[in-house]
């Protein structure tokens, strides 16, 4: 019988777990020196949603149609909608193992609000439930469970308040505290062949405190009082795994894996003003500094693109019979892509040098693009910069974010680390992995696949799989 | 041209929207309620988009939070 353990640690670089803190992790370092280790390549974009379910579902962002927590309404200029649980129609692992009768604990991962029925699983939803007023268990009566557990206390996120960094950061230990304790109850008290839990507060901790733990961040400074925060929070989150792992059965194949990576941020490019610089977009009235593009006066008539900011950009043009003032004719939007592509390469940064940009066509980039997708994604400088979508700014590059206290932008590579009880696997590195390679990986381990194989993007990983015979 | 049309709809379903509507405001009648309800999915059916489990409150709220934390 096998049984199959997922740590999923949100927005954990290698080189935090890896090269910096692992000496100090007890736990983390016993599954890395005697099993499986490697740089994990996430989707593009590199953020959270979608990234959790192109593991899960094996299939890229293109195939799922998730490109963002938030997706734009289709012909509108304002309108989005955040994303849940029920835009992922394609099928999970926990999904397919639930076909072949096999048990499930699913807890926090992105996007699980609403949580969703799960054949003989146990279900907790994630950083996006509203509240713990609603339903945010299946089933339905586990949610009372957890808050009994808890104290009431079980929280799916921290509140980011500008320079409050005492409170968030009591927030981080006490809310990653208690899902560890969850963690352990579901493990110990549910039946399950598969398990994964997430943890958001990775994600919180680099977004909060980077520049005051990495020396290499232009804004650190020596002696500051988070200087120690990283190793306090991983050896916290690491004193949990063990008793976690001790709650589980011996023969459990534990992962522990991230969705991407995070490093310091050099700062964010003001997107629509470089749009409205390059004669794109047009504002009716100047509009106040650091103004949300949905409240400036846009003159929409005039416009022929516009961005949203982010990790990534997202790039909308204005389109004849797609937008209400659509002003690009269908028959040039490619050519408009095209010659708008040339225009981000040639983007300099801040001090006059090469930016190196990337910028994407959904389509060609995924092979198959469906949902409410940008016309095209951009990356600034490697992602070191942020995209800035407000307007107002006197420069088109800003050295803080322009939304609120942020230190840390995403960066490609995850952490892969496998272990297989009673293997001693010498903890060797593995190279090339993918994270649409972890779905297929998982359910190769218990002889399964997914119910439809041909959108699947993924490939079982060779070496886990003869680690695992 | 009379804006309204009628649609059969079994009598126990009638009755059972009936009894739900019964002390509760807002419906004035079964066939508010059934346009009510046919209007949302119609409008899912036609959109392609699945109901929104987010109120208004609860995207503001998110909104905010991701803002904050540089997602948007």
């Amino acid at each position: 019988m096998t049984k199959v353990a997922v740590i999923g640690l949100d927005s954990v670089p290698p080189s935090l777990l890896f090269d910096k803190l692992l000496e100090r992790l007890p736990n983390f370092r016993r599954l890395y020196q005697g099993g499986l280790h490697g740089d994990l390549r996430t989707c593009d974009p590199p953020i959270t949603v979608p990234a959790w379910m192109v593991m899960m579902t094996g299939r890229n962002p293109g195939k799922l149609g998730i490109y963002g927590f938030r997706h734009r309404k289709p012909g509108s200029y304002k309108d989005g909608y955040i994303v849940n649980s029920a835009h992922v129609r394609e099928e999970t692992v926990w999904d397919a193992l639930a076909r072949a009768g096999k048990k499930s604990v699913v807890l926090g991962v992105p996007p699980g609000y609403p949580p969703k029925p799960l054949k003989d699983g146990n279900v907790v939803s994630c950083f996006l439930t509203p509240s713990k007023e609603r339903p945010f268990t299946y089933p339905e009566e586990l949610k009372k469970e957890i808050l009994d557990l808890t104290g009431g206390r079980y929280e799916f996120d921290v509140t980011f308040r500008t320079e409050d960094r005492d409170t968030i950061k009591r927030e981080l230990f006490d809310m990653t505290r208690t899902r560890l304790e969850v963690a352990k109850h579901l493990a110990k008290r549910k039946p399950w062949d598969f398990f994964i839990m997430h943890e958001i507060g990775f994600d919180r901790l680099h977004h909060a405190f980077w520049k005051y733990f990495d020396p290499s961040h232009p804004k650190y400074v020596k002696g500051n009082k988070y200087e120690h925060i990283a190793e306090e929070y991983y050896e916290a989150f690491d004193r949990g795994l063990g008793e976690l792992l001790r709650a589980m059965p011996k023969d459990t194949v534990t992962f522990v894996l991230s969705d991407h990576g995070s490093k310091g941020m050099k700062g964010g490019f003001c997107v629509n003003q470089w749009l409205e610089r390059e004669g794109y977009l047009r504002f009716r009235a100047k509009p106040a500094p650091a103004t949300d593009l949905d409240k400036a006066d846009v003159d929409w008539a005039k416009t022929k693109a516009w961005g949203w900011g982010g990790y990534y950009a997202r790039i909308f043009f204005n389109v004849q019979g797609r937008e209400p003032q659509g002003v690009v004719p269908p028959v040039d939007l490619e050519a408009e892509k095209s010659a708008f592509a040339k225009k981000v390469m040639s983007i300099k940064d801040g001090e006059g040098g090469p930016m190196s940009n990337e910028v994407f066509e959904p389509d060609k980039l995924y092979g198959t693009a469906v949902g409410d997708k940008p016309d095209l994604m951009v990356y600034f400088g490697g992602l070191d910069w942020r995209s800035a979508g407000t307007v107002g700014h006197d420069s088109l590059y800003l050295s803080e974010n322009d939304t609120g206290p942020d230190d840390s932008v995403h960066s490609m590579e995850g952490v892969f680390m496998a272990n297989v009880p009673g293997k001693d696997l010498g903890g060797r590195e593995l190279r090339g992995l993918r994270i649409q390679d972890i779905g297929p990986t998982l359910l190769k381990l218990y002889g399964l696949s997914y119910q439809d194989e041909a959108g699947v993007d993924g490939n079982a990983i060779p070496e886990v799989v003869e680690a695992c015979r | 041209m009379n804006k309204y049309t009628t649609v059969s709809i079994p009598r126990v379903l009638h009755e059972r929207i009936e009894k739900l509507l019964e002390g509760k405001s807002g419906f004035k009648s079964v066939s508010d309620y059934v346009t009510y309800i046919l209007r949302e999915i119609v409008e899912m059916h036609e959109t392609n988009h699945s109901p929104a489990p987010f109120t208004s409150a609860d995207v503001a709220q998110i909104r905010e939070r991701l803002k904050a934390l540089g997602y948007l």
